[in-house]
């Protein structure tokens, strides 16, 4: 949590560390001039000095500025850092930690140039939860292989977290992985070094492009299974030749289940070449849960 | 007469005394602007390909500085990008009132830009403190020796006059 309090203002660090349990704590959004807000248990809360609270009167006003200040010290004050990720949307920090960053765009014609005047972050705290996949892990790995696998959930509901903990396990077991880490957010490799727990064999290739990784990543490194986060029908054909290639594909996708991931147009590329025979659905709070399903959407577990 | 070769022994050592500490000043100065612009040289190098932190290459530089003020300066810019006040107080030391602004905006400019920003930035500072450091060689040339030699009769003039 020791990075977390370097982002954010010491009154807000203090009732964090003395009223919160950070286990719980997985959300905290500033926005400038407005009430501080945490995402804990599941929940949403105004934060104040006296902990959390329904009540938005007694919380925490963030600075006029408070958005920026956690950019830049996010970035310990070097924007060429980040600037391309903020362009994105976002900013990595050690540890896993993820802000969402809002603010104006300055275009040149058509092209995003930068981002500026931030209005508000949402500090995304990572959890490591050893152990929550291998339930996952028993109905993905059939006959010494693993299925090529997509695991769906609503926003925030613990995809980063359950993918980390395949990847740890499926390393662990021998295969060697080969890690996609586009985002910093699963691995969270700092000067070279996976800073949480992805497993003994697998090989992280970060803050790169899923084409490029992809690409060089089968032809170099030979991985048994590639892991990576949130996949869009434009990674369709990195993926199509990963498999081709007899290599196995876990990854992501926001849907808030099955068949709501078998309607949404931007992932009919995805549904139609049928390349995935495992989907972990995860359900989000308040109903907790993890459902497995083959091919034919017959659930399994 | 042993206690007027004394005096003029003296006066001679206080005039080159204070003569050498003249060409010290020059050479801390220019000592200064080399280490200032071999550490642009790094940013550019630095920021082109590997994009660490500024304060993380400028840590890293400061160990083999051999500039006393210019380790002072990074030692402040760290601080001021590891606290969560936004205030950045470098000091001025022995610089020259240009240089001194110069080199505040310097530190002022580093991580509040985007990469090719910032190089823009790195590059029109490199060519300013080029030239402060030519200035500085030229004078350290020309006045540091000197210096020391007009100290050095200036203390002998002094303790003769003085007897």
């Amino acid at each position: 949590m020791e990075e977390l309090y370097k982002l954010i203002s010491d009154d807000i660090a203090t009732a964090i560390s003395s009223r919160l349990s950070t286990e719980k704590l997985s959300e905290i959004r500033i926005r400038n001039r407005l009430p501080v807000r945490v995402c804990y248990d599941g929940a949403y809360y105004f934060l104040g000095a006296g902990g959390i609270s329904k009540n938005s009167a007694t919380a925490f006003i963030a600075g006029e500025r408070e958005a920026e200040s956690v950019v830049l010290r996010a970035c310990e004050r070097s924007l060429y850092t980040v600037s391309e990720n903020i362009k994105s949307g976002y900013v990595s920090v050690r540890g896993g930690i993820r802000i969402g960053v809002c603010g104006s765009g300055v275009f040149d014609r058509d092209k995003l140039t930068a981002v500026k005047d931030f209005t508000a972050v949402n500090i995304r705290l990572p959890h490591e939860i050893k152990g929550c996949a291998s339930g996952v892990l028993a109905k993905i790995e059939i006959g010494g292989r693993v299925e090529n696998t997509l695991v769906i959930s609503p926003p925030a509901a613990g995809k980063t977290t359950v993918i980390r903990d395949l990847t740890r396990l499926i390393s662990d077991r021998g295969y060697n992985v080969l890690l996609c880490d586009e985002r910093y957010e699963i691995a969270s490799v700092r000067a070279g070094v996976p800073t949480l727990d992805v497993g003994a064999c697998t090989d992280v290739i970060s803050g790169q492009d899923k084409r490029y990784a992809f690409r060089a990543g089968i032809a170099y490194m030979r991985p048994d299974v590639i892991v990576t986060d949130e996949l869009f029908d434009r990674d369709m054909e990195s993926v199509d030749s990963a498999v081709h290639c007899g290599t196995a594909v876990i990854s992501t996708v926001h849907a808030k289940n099955l068949v709501d991931f078998y309607e949404k147009p931007e992932y009919a590329a995805l549904v139609g070449r049928k390349i995935f025979s495992r989907f972990v659905v995860l359900d989000g709070a308040p109903n907790w849960g993890v459902s497995v399903f083959d091919e034919t959407a017959r659930r399994i577990a | 007469m042993t206690q007027k070769i004394l005096i003029i022994v003296i006066c001679v050592a206080v005039g080159t005394t204070s003569g050498y500490m003249v060409m010290k000043t020059f050479k801390r100065n220019l000592g200064y602007l080399t280490d200032l612009c071999a550490l642009l040289d790094e940013l550019k190098r630095n920021i082109s390909y590997r994009s660490d932190g500024a304060a993380e290459i400028l840590g890293r530089f400061a160990a083999n500085a051999g500039s006393v003020q210019l380790k002072k300066n990074i030692a402040e810019y760290v601080d001021y990008a590891s606290s969560k006040s936004g205030t950045l107080s470098v000091s001025r030391g022995f610089l020259s009132k240009d240089v001194y602004t110069s080199v505040n905006e310097f530190f002022a400019s580093l991580g509040e830009a985007d990469r090719r920003g910032q190089l823009d930035a790195l590059g029109a500072f490199s060519q300013a403190f080029e030239k402060y450091r030519e200035r500085a060689a030229e004078r350290s040339n020309k006045y540091g020796t000197l210096s020391v030699k007009l100290g050095f009769l200036f203390g002998l003039g002094a303790g003769v006059l003085f007897l």
